[in-house]
Formats: C-alpha cells, structure tokens, sequence
C-alpha cells in the first residue's frame, strides 16, 4: 500500500480514538468541571451507551438478546436515553452525598454495572461480549443494508456492490472520523453556549460555595442531578461511537476501570477541568501519546539495534510494553508539573462578560 | 521539552522506514493478565524468524522476513490501537497474533478485515471466531477451538463412567466458553449436568458456592485459572468435602495446585490441554529445535506460536511477495494435503520445493494444521493426572 495513505489512516484513526475520549472528557466536565461531581464510575456509563447500541443494531444473533436491526441513529439516541436514565436514578440517590462519598458510590455503582452485563448472559452474553457491532458508513457494505429500505430506494442491490467494489476499501475511514468529530463540535458548542448561560455561572456558584447558593435560593439538589444526567447522556452517546469503532465489547477487557476511567480522568485534568477547550485538547493530546508512544520506542528499539548488532533484542521488544507505561507515566508526571491547572486553565464565566478579555 | 519531540519523530520515522523485507505484525498480550504466558510464545515467535532467515530468507532474492512485535495487553481496546499501527504505519504482509479470543475478534472485524489483511492466531481458542466472518476468507489460527476441547472432555467424563456432574466456572470468557460446549456435548451424550453456576474469579472463599453445587453430585467439573480462585475452589471443596471427584481444563493445569492443595488429596482429578503427539516425527523435529535454542518445548500455545509464524512465512514464499491478497490462498495450499511433509525448521526444503513448483504440506509441532473451511485446526487433547506429586500427561486418542 502506499504509505502516505497508510499514515494518514493512522493519523484518522487517532482522530477517531481521540475524538471518543474527548467526547467522554467533556461530558466528565460536565460533571467534574462544571458541577463539581466527583464521579469515578465513568466506565458504567460509557459501558451502558454501548451495550444499549450494540443490542439495538446489530443482526439477530443466538448469542444475545436481539439484535434488534434497528438504524444506527436510533440505536446511538438510545444509548444517550438509557445511559441518562441509569444516572438519574443513581443521581436521586446518591447526589447529596459530599464529594468523596460521590466517588465511592459511583465506584460501586460502574461495579454493578459490570456485572450485570457479566452475568446476565441471555442477554449480553456474558463475558464473551458482543461482536459484529455495526460502524457508521462501513455498515452500508454489509449486506442487510443494502439489500434493504432505505438504501434500496436509491439504487438496487447489484449497483450498490459494484459501487463499494470501485471504492478503495478505506473510503468509510475519514467519513467516521468525521462523523466522530463533527459529533465532538456539537457537543462542545451546545457546552460552551451551556457555561457562559446563566445555568453555567450558577453550577460554578454551586461547586464553590454550596450554602451561598442555596441561600441565594438555587434549588441545588435537582441542579447538580441535572448536571450528572447530561454528563452521562454524553457519556452514554460516546460509548455508541466506541462500540462502532471497536466492533466487538466485552464487560470486563473493553471497560476496565484502569483503562477507561482512570485515563480520562488524566485527561481532564490535564486538560484543564472547567474548560471545554481544554477537556477536548486532554483527550486528544494523551491518545496521542498513549498510542504513539508505541511507535516511538519501537523506533528506538530498531535505532538500537542497528548500532549494537551483537545485542540480542528480543527480550527488549517483549518487555517494550512495560517501558511505554513507564514513559506514559513519566510524561504524564511532566505535564501535571508543569501545569498545575490543565494546559488550559479555567475562564470564569463570570469573567467573560470583562472588557479586560 | 523540543529535544524529546525531536527524538521521538527520529523514532518514528526510522519505524516507518520501508524496504523490500517483508514485515508481519506480531500484536501478543505482553502487558495485561497473561505476559507469563506470552514470553515463552514470543520465543517461538522469534526463533522461527531466525530459523527463517538463516536459512536463506524469503524469495529468490532472499529478502528478510521480519517480525514487528507491538502490544495487544489482552484487552480489545489496545489490540485494535496496536493492529491498527501495524497495518498502517509499519505496512505488515499479514498479522501473526493476538493472544486472547476478545482481542482477536475486535482487531479483526475492526481492522484487519476492512483492510483486507489476513490475521491468523496463535492462541485465540474462542468457538466464535469460527463463524464471525461473512464472505471473506482472512481469518486463521493455529490453535484448535474451546468447541473440540469441550467435546474431548465430555468424552473423557462419559468413558469414566461418569453420568452426572456439576459444573462451575469462572465467568470470564475462555472458562465461560469452554464450560458451555462441554455442558451442551456432555447433556448431549446421555449425561445429566446437575448444577451449572459461574463464580467471580478471585474470591477469598468459595464455601457457599460450594455448597450449593455439593448437594447434587459428587462430581465437579471446574473451569477456572488456578491462580485466581481455582486453588481455593479446590480447597473449599475438599474441606467439606462436597466433591470426591474433579474434572477441568488447561487453567488448572499448575505445579502450584498440587503444592498447595497435596498430591494425596488429588487422586481423582484429572484435567485436560491442547497438546502435541509427542510421539509424532514433527514434535520431535520441534523438540530438538526448541531445546537448542532454551524455549520450553510443550508449555501451552508454544509449538502453535511457531507453528504459526512459519506457515505465514511459507504461505508468502508461496505468494511470491508480501502481497496482502495473495496470503490467504497460499496459506491454505501449504497447510493442507496433498504435498511433501515439510517438517519444522525445514525452511530451505520447502523453498526448494516451492521453487521447482511442487506442493507442500506443513506438519505442525503442536499437530496436524490442516485448515478447514472456517480457518481452524483441529489438535490433539491430552489429560493430566498426578502421579509422584507430578501431573503426568497422557495424549487422548
């Protein structure tokens, strides 16, 4: 293959994969950023959009429930509803607690989830997860949807075929890439419109000074619900676009808490929680890293080679994986060192209203 | 800060550097649950790959054969990050790996497939690999499916006069998988499964799991990894003594169980692995072979890593070049009869072969790998008892 082409498939890939984590960093924003919300249970809710998404769109299969072959955009506004619901239901509950009594309810609340989705095997089929997961824009070379309405109404089955056979196969690439960070633009419009809004000034008002705004009349309770339901409906709509992107999930692997939770929790931070900007600029930036670093030592690795040929290199390249976590570590240390507040700090909404910005 | 930016784009363009050696990717589980497992697999990897080169590489030309080796961590995020740089960036002929089933699909269906580049396994033993492909023909592996193994032990259970039996797993997906193929072929044989239930692995007390499978038989089949709750099942079991007799598969095959627990209390439990006909004159080419070079000839997917990694190299001889549509068919007409038996590490017999323009049949050190039309192999099942304070294998015909 031409290798242009491939580095820039890479290069939509991580836009891709980054594009999702930023998607999850602004709805953890939402909650962390703008309300104060300390939730840890990020993977239960990622992992409730997903499951929702997979059930409903893919084909009938013996080994789970459904799939129900409904279209993709029902499926992925589903994701957002049930993932919203799962919330509201943990919000009522537990959102009077204070701030580290949150985190360890939510702890307990992704753990439930992951073993619902384990053990209800009829359903999800347990462990061994759910494959074959439609992706947006390839899924229209699968042959249930071209041999069907909608897509039939435009042109007959035959012609749909020769049509895809004449397109190189990664023509759906940039096309989800795209649909992945048009969703992101959208997102982070509708947020940024939500913070500098009389709504946003009075969630920052709730995170600083709870009593103040209490006496000021806010009805804080139902607020902060507000605020941990729209960040999990966010949450709820990137776990359709990880199931599309992965194709296959699984309870334990695909949403394990280290990696899922704990990374985009680095990423908001070093973002700059309370600012969109900054939550999406996190995401991508330690995708970037986490992915590439791969590529990077492996490089080394070569580089070394080539000077010491006497070396035997095999056990360098199998223990390489512990390295990159190292070096993920160590930069990650830089970063936070450097910038305490996130890359991109702050910006009072209060203060966008100053002449002096 | 510009310095490390520097070098790392030095890095990664060095790994991009492109030359007329053919690259397979190598995606293993080297971070995640299982790396102990993997490194004696990744030793395999790359003894076949010097084994290759020495004897005279790829082609006419005798261009290298190289493995790219990146990190798959077991977890289906990670396998399709690093399945993704390889077909991209590194520009590899064909995927040799991952370890885990999870991984495999996802890396497949999300991009080895739509890139039309052939993935053939070395250790993914799931039964769903066998039907995930729709029209295509890109998917192999060297292992042979949970779907036989669960069928060999259901036999094994039934020839000892064993007619009812609770089973317990634990609920991940390899245990999972394998306990539900045997349950189903165990009812199907005239057997009664009188209690089927999975258990969390990791646990600090199975008592009252215990229990409740104790009172319907006195026979238990367990699938679990004896390092994550399997010993203490063992245990539980034996101290209430709920069962008299256990059956199970590779996860609880372990020096470590027989340390803890005690020979004398383990004289009716017998378990079975994938194994190799070590009478076989292709596991004895390949035990020679692996002794010299220090790589543990029988451990678990050891033979099928290298089993693997030279059929790919084979299959691409075949080929003619590193042509990522030309390796499927290859790979089918070297694995499969008719052809003369090539042996492991015969590289240079078969190229010379290949070269005349005869037809080669590739003779496996984990067995027979004889594609069939989903990409499986079929392998050979051994069952282990202890014997001396040892666990003593004996291949199931």
């Amino acid at each position: 293959m031409d290798e242009l082409t491939g580095y820039f498939l890479y290069f939509l890939s991580l836009l891709t994969v980054g594009g999702i984590y930023a998607i999850i960093a602004l709805g953890l924003n939402v909650q962390w950023g703008f309300a104060g919300l300390f939730n840890v249970g990020i993977a239960g809710f990622v992992a409730v959009g997903a499951y929702t998404y997979a059930l409903l769109t893919t084909a009938n299969s013996t080994f789970h429930y459904g799939g129900l072959e409904l279209p993709l955009a029902v499926g992925a506004f589903a994701a957002m509803i049930t993932s919203g619901l799962v919330a509201g239901i943990v919000g009522l509950i537990c959102i009077r607690l204070r701030s580290d009594y949150l985190a360890i309810a939510t702890i307990g609340i992704a753990e439930i989830i992951k073993l619902i989705l384990k053990n209800e095997t009829d359903v999800t089929n347990g462990p061994r997860g759910i494959n074959k997961i439609p992706r947006a824009w390839e899924h229209l070379t699968e042959e249930r949807f071209y041999t069907n309405a909608p897509m039939t109404w435009i042109a007959d089955a035959t012609t749909w075929q020769s049509f895809f056979a004449s397109l190189p196969r990664w023509w759906w690439q940039p096309m989800f890439a795209l649909t992945v960070l048009v969703s992101l633009y959208i997102i982070y419009r509708a947020l940024e419109q939500a913070r500098v809004s009389p709504w946003g000034r009075m969630m920052t008002a709730i995170r600083e000074r709870e009593p103040a705004a209490r006496a000021a009349g806010k009805n804080v309770t139902n607020r902060r619900i507000e605020a941990f339901i729209v960040g999990a409906v966010i949450m709820g709509f990137a776990g359709a676009l990880f199931a599309q992107h992965l194709r296959l999930i699984d309870p334990t692997n695909t949403f394990d808490p280290a990696k899922m939770t704990f990374l985009v929790w680095v990423m908001l931070i070093i973002g700059g929680s309370g600012n969109n900007r900054g939550a999406m600029l996190g995401g991508f930036l330690i995708w970037f890293i986490w992915s590439a670093s791969e590529l990077v030592i492996n490089g080394g690795i070569d580089l070394f080679r080539t000077f010491f040929t006497t070396v035997d290199v095999g056990i360098l390249r199998t223990r390489a994986g512990f390295l990159r976590m190292l070096l993920i570590g160590l930069a990650l240390q830089f970063i936070l060192q450097r910038y305490p507040n996130g890359i991109l700090p702050e910006a009072r909404p209060a203060a966008s209203g100053n002449p002096k910005k | 800060m510009k310095k490390v930016l520097v070098l790392s784009v030095a890095a990664m363009s060095f790994a991009g550097v492109a030359s007329a050696d053919v690259k397979i990717g190598n995606p293993l589980a080297l971070t995640g649950p299982i790396p102990d497992l993997v490194a004696p697999m990744a030793l395999a990897v790359d003894l076949a790959e010097k084994h290759i080169n020495e004897q005279g590489g790829l082609f006419a030309g005798g261009e290298k054969f190289e493995i790219v080796r990146a990190d798959s961590a077991c977890d289906p995020v990670a396998a399709v990050d690093a399945v993704t740089k390889l077909i991209n960036v590194n520009g590899v002929a064909a995927i040799l790996g991952p370890v885990c089933s999870g991984a495999t699909i996802a890396q497949a269906e999300s991009v080895s497939i739509p890139a039309g580049v052939v993935t053939l396994s070395v250790a993914a033993s799931s039964p769903a690999i066998s039907t995930m492909e729709s029209g295509t023909d890109l998917v192999f592996r060297a292992a042979a499916s949970d779907a036989y193994q669960g069928v060999a032990l259901a036999d094994l259970v039934i020839g000892k006069g064993i007619n009812e039996i609770a089973v317990s797993y634990a609920n991940d997906d390899y245990n999972a998988a394998i306990a539900k193929v045997f349950a189903d072929s165990f009812t199907e044989k005239g057997g009664k499964i009188t209690a089927n239930e999975a258990h969390e692995p990791n646990k600090a007390s199975y008592r009252s799991e215990v229990a409740t499978l104790g009172g319907t038989s006195d026979n238990l089949a367990l699938f679990a990894y004896y390092g994550s709750g399997g010993i203490t099942i063992l245990r539980n079991s034996l101290e209430t003594g709920a069962f008299t007799s256990f059956i199970g598969a590779d996860g609880m095959l372990a020096q470590e169980v027989i340390d803890q627990i005690g020979a004398e209390n383990l004289t009716d439990a017998t378990f079975t692995t994938s194994a190799s006909d070590t009478e076989a004159k292709s596991f004895s080419a390949w035990k020679v072979l692996a002794d010299e070079a220090g790589v543990p000839a029988s451990d678990p997917f050891v033979p099928n890593s290298y089993d693997a990694t030279f059929m790919l190299a084979l299959a691409i001889e075949k080929a003619g070049s590193g042509d990522r549509d030309k390796i499927a068919p290859a790979l089918r007409e070297i694995a499969n009869a008719p052809g003369e038996v090539i042996l492991p590490g015969e590289f240079a017999k078969a190229k010379k072969i290949l070269a005349d323009g005869g037809d080669i049949h590739y003779a496996g050190a984990a067995g027979p790998q004889d594609f069939d039309d989903n990409g499986d192999v079929a392998g050979f099942f051994s069952q282990s008892t202890v014997v001396d304070g040892e666990w003593k294998a004996e291949l199931l015909k």
